[in-house]
């Protein structure tokens, strides 16, 4: 069963506090929006979840066990940013895919390309920004993970391409696993959250099911979102 | 994992070296026939396939070291690392991918050194005068050394691999000590490779002090085994052994614990 434990949390970049005594549980089945303005430290837990940052104090466990080789089997992680070889194809990268995590779907990640008419002899390094972040949102949700961690997913695609990758995440998503979408773009993301976690300036400043936080404050996320990060 | 970690690994240098490979062999062939245009007093055209040559072998050189640095660079610690660092791989195996790989690439690259100055000698008509005096040389070495010559190649040949994977991990370490710096991660990798090339300076004069002789490289080597009996050369032979041995286990250690405990991709 997938979970996701963190306790007391927290990193420091020199004088800088990135997370402050961060603590969250969060369970199976649900899709999680991870959710602050820039600097608030989204990006910095999701790395530290994947093992690509040390935490200056704090524990983070997934299912049970500390960021290692046994989380990274169960884990499925998109960027902020193109991590595949851009000398690749999108064909390649199927097989780069399928080579390392076994339980990647490779049918089902060759249906989403041939659904979005990729080239496949194309070079990543020859994609455009939006064919890039789908392609690699493909071979991600090809995964049948226990925890997918999305960072800025929708950042810097246009509207249609948001509606794709949206729909591509609902509808693909182990259903026994956890979905962590980190985003500052909460109106076009709302509609999918199960549970909201508001970051800012590191630390926690509300958390809980989407719906019992809409029906508790009267208002949609979006709107609180921009009352507590007014500027 | 390692053998699939090397399937990428292998191509992804090979794709930059292997066209310069091909650009070597044909400016070695060029330059064989070049060279014949000295006898017939053509000045000209020599020159510039000589001048070919040296530019094509600098780059070589020059491109393969830039290679070793930048594929560790990228796909460890810059953008390809937001890839490579979830895979369900011990960081054990992504040093040793990385080392095997540019250590596979430098051995090609001295085959592809042979087969260079072969062709020149081949394409210039030169192979024939040369090649009774070489083979003439090698029968006068292997009546020096005796018997055990074989040994000896061997020997020398695994201090060859040994050494260049030291010289491999030794820049790797710099690199990984180098990225803990918050901002001009590069001149901190410099200033690293100067310190632990300092500090592998400083242990071998102290093994020297204590009696240990570590820094003989292969022509003091052969010529003190030639020098002395067998059983002194093989006792040398150890001793470089160890000590690279020792050097490149450090260095990979170094990387590892910097890796797994210090890691901060930014």
């Amino acid at each position: 069963m997938a979970r996701i434990d963190i306790s007391e949390l927290s990193k420091d970049f020199g004088n800088v506090r990135a997370l402050d005594g961060v603590t969250l549980s969060l369970d199976k089945g649900r899709i999680v929006g991870l959710l602050g303005p820039n600097g608030s430290g989204k990006t910095t837990l999701i790395k530290i979840l994947n093992g690509l940052l040390v935490p200056t104090s704090g524990s983070v466990e997934i299912n049970g066990i500390a960021p290692g080789v046994e989380t990274k089997k169960k884990v499925a992680y998109l960027p902020d940013r193109n991590a595949l070889p851009a000398y690749m194809t999108s064909d390649q990268l199927v097989e780069l895919y399928s080579d390392f995590f076994y339980d990647f779907d490779a049918a089902k990640a060759d249906a989403m390309i041939d659904d979005l008419g990729i080239n496949r002899s194309q070079t990543m390094q020859k994609m455009s920004k939006g064919t890039k972040e789908k392609l690699q949102l493909c071979l991600v949700m090809a995964r049948q993970a226990d925890v997918y961690l999305l960072d800025e997913p929708i950042g810097g695609v246009d509207p249609a391409t948001r509606d794709y990758i949206l729909r591509t995440i609902i509808s693909n998503y182990n259903e026994d696993g956890i979905v962590i979408i980190s985003t500052h773009l909460i109106s076009d993301i709302e509609s999918v959250l199960d549970n909201v976690v508001f970051l800012k300036e590191g630390r926690v400043v509300l958390e809980g099911p989407a719906d019992d936080i809409r029906e508790k404050e009267g208002k949609s996320i979006d709107e609180l979102f921009r009352e507590v990060f007014r500027c | 994992m390692l053998g699939k970690l090397l399937k990428y690994e292998l191509p992804a240098m090979g794709r930059k070296l292997l066209p310069l490979y091909v650009a070597w062999l044909a400016a070695s062939i060029l330059l064989g026939f070049g060279v014949r245009g000295f006898e017939s007093e053509s000045d000209l055209l020599p020159v510039l396939t000589i001048l070919l040559y040296v530019a094509v072998t600098v780059a070589v050189f020059v491109m393969s070291i830039i290679l070793i640095i930048q594929r560790y660079r990228t796909s460890m610690l810059g953008d390809e690392a937001y890839f490579n660092m979830v895979l369900p791989v011990s960081m054990n195996e992504h040093i040793a991918n990385k080392g095997l790989s540019a250590l596979i690439w430098m051995s090609i690259s001295a085959v592809a050194s042979f087969i260079s100055i072969f062709l020149i000698l081949l394409c210039s008509g030169a192979l024939f005068d040369v090649l009774p005096d070489f083979l003439a040389g090698i029968r006068e070495m292997i009546a020096e050394l005796g018997p055990e010559w074989v040994l000896v190649i061997v020997e020398i040949f695994l201090l060859g691999i040994l050494s260049s994977a030291k010289s491999i991990l030794a820049i790797y370490a710099a690199i990984t000590i180098g990225h803990q710096a918050k901002d001009h991660t590069t001149l901190a990798s410099i200033g690293a490779y100067i310190g632990l090339s300092m500090a592998e300076t400083a242990v071998g004069n102290i093994l020297v002090q204590i009696g240990m002789i570590v820094n003989l490289g292969f022509d003091d080597f052969i010529t003190y085994m030639m020098a002395h009996n067998f059983l002194s050369a093989q006792l040398i032979f150890l001793i470089l052994f160890i000590v690279a041995a020792a050097l490149v286990t450090a260095y990979f250690f170094i990387c590892k614990y910097f890796m797994e405990r210090k890691l901060n991709l930014n």
